[in-house]
C-alpha cells in the first residue's frame, strides 16, 4: 500500500482503510453500472490492464531489476516485489505446473477486501478482479503474453486467495528493432 | 450473556435487533424501543460533557424484574441496546464495583459494546452496505451470536 509521491525510490505509506474503501466504492459503482456481474469482471480486468501496462514503467525505473532469464523469476519477482511494493503483502508461489509454465500466487490476506462481504445477489463477481488485468498488463509491457485468474477467494468462502498464472507466450513482434 | 442486541439509527428505527429466546422476540422489541427514551434522555442530559469527554457508554438504562438493559451511543448518534439476563451475576457484580470506583472501562458492559461498535464500524466499511440499511452481515451475526451465548 505505498505509494510515492514523488519519483524516488523511497515508498510513502498511505492510510491502508482509505485505500481499500477507494477500491470498494470503485466496484460498486461498476455494479451499480453494469447489469451483471460478468461485465463488471469484465471492466475491472480492463482497468486493471490499463493499469498494468502503465505501472510496469514505474516499477521497472523504481526497483531495479534486470532482465528475468526464466518464468521462475519472473514469478519471484512479482511476489517478493511487485507485490510488497504496491500492495504491501507477499503472496507465496506454489503449485507448479510441471513443464513450469503454470503457477499459483496464494495470498494470505488481500488488502483489497478488507471489510468485505459479498452480498448473495453478487455470487459471480470476481472483486479483485483487477489485479488479474494489472499482472496482465505489466507482463505483456515485457513481451510476456499470460493469464491469470482467481481459483480461489477468501471472499467466497476459502481459507485463501489464489491467483493462478499461465503463461502463454513470448511476444515477438512488437519488439522495437535494434533490442535483443 | 446478552439476551438481546439491537442497533438503531440516528432516526431511532432499527438497523438490528436480535434476541435469543427467539419466542419472545415482540417483549424484547417492545423493550428496546421504551428504553430509546432513556437514551434520548441520557444523552441530553449529558448534553455537552458527552461529547467533549467521547465517553460513549451510557451505562444502566433501566432495570427490570427479570432484566436490564444497557445502553451505547456513538458518536454519529448511532445506539446500541443490550438487555441482559438480571440472574446474571457474573455482569452485574463487576458493574456495581466498578461504577463505584467511576471507571466504565473495567466493566465487562463496556467492553461488550466496544466489540459490537468495531463490528459495526468494520460493517460500515462494507462497500455493499449501503448507510441506513438494515444489517445484514454474517460477521456481524456471528459476532451477536458469539455474545448472546458466551454465558448462557
Amino acid at each position: 500500500m505505498s505509494r510515492q509521491a514523488n519519483r524516488g525510490t523511497e515508498s510513502k505509506k498511505m492510510s491502508s482503510e482509505l485505500f481499500t474503501l477507494t477500491y470498494g466504492a470503485l466496484v460498486t459503482q461498476l455494479c451499480k453500472d453494469y447489469e451483471n456481474d460478468e461485465d463488471v469482471n469484465k471492466q475491472l480486468d480492463k482497468m486493471g490492464y490499463n493499469i498494468g501496462v502503465r505501472l510496469i514503467e514505474d516499477f521497472l525505473a523504481r526497483s531495479n531489476v534486470g532482465r528475468c532469464h526464466d518464468f521462475r523469476e519472473t514469478a519471484d519477482v512479482i511476489a517478493k516485489v511487485a507485490f510488497k511494493m504496491y500492495l504491501g503483502i507477499t503472496p507465496s508461489i506454489t503449485n507448479w505446473s510441471p513443464a513450469g509454465d503454470e503457477f499459483s500466487l496464494i495470498l494470505e490476506n488481500n488488502p483489497l477486501v478488507d471489510f468485505v462481504e459479498l452480498p448473495d445477489n453478487h455470487s459471480s463477481l470476481i472483486y479483485s478482479n483487477l489485479l488479474c488485468g494489472v499482472l496482465r498488463g505489466a507482463l505483456e509491457m515485457v513481451q510476456m503474453a499470460v493469464e491469470a485468474k482467481f481459483v480461489q477467494d477468501t471472499l467466497k468462502g476459502d481459507g485463501v486467495t489464489e491467483i493462478r498464472m499461465r503463461f502463454i507466450r513470448r511476444i515477438e513482434d512488437n519488439l522495437p528493432a535494434g533490442e535483443e | 450473556m446478552a439476551v438481546c442486541i439491537a442497533v438503531i439509527a440516528k432516526e431511532n428505527y432499527p438497523l438490528y435487533i436480535r434476541s435469543t429466546p427467539t419466542e419472545n422476540e415482540l417483549k424484547f422489541h417492545y423493550m428496546v424501543h421504551t428504553s430509546l427514551d432513556v437514551v434520548d434522555e441520557k444523552i441530553s442530559a449529558m448534553g455537552k460533557a458527552l461529547v467533549d469527554q467521547r465517553e460513549l457508554y451510557l451505562g444502566l438504562l433501566y432495570p427490570t424484574e427479570d432484566y436490564k438493559v444497557y445502553g451505547y451511543v456513538t458518536n454519529s448518534k448511532v445506539k446500541f441496546v443490550m438487555v441482559v439476563d438480571s440472574s446474571n451475576t457474573a455482569l452485574r457484580d463487576n458493574e456495581i464495583r466498578s461504577v463505584s470506583a467511576g471507571d466504565w472501562r473495567t466493566t465487562p458492559g463496556w467492553w461488550m459494546f466496544r466489540k459490537l461498535h468495531n463490528s459495526y464500524t468494520d460493517v460500515m466499511c462494507n462497500p455493499f452496505y449501503n448507510p441506513g440499511d438494515r444489517i445484514q452481515s454474517r460477521a456481524f451475526d456471528n459476532m451477536v451470536m458469539s455474545m448472546m451465548i458466551q454465558v448462557c
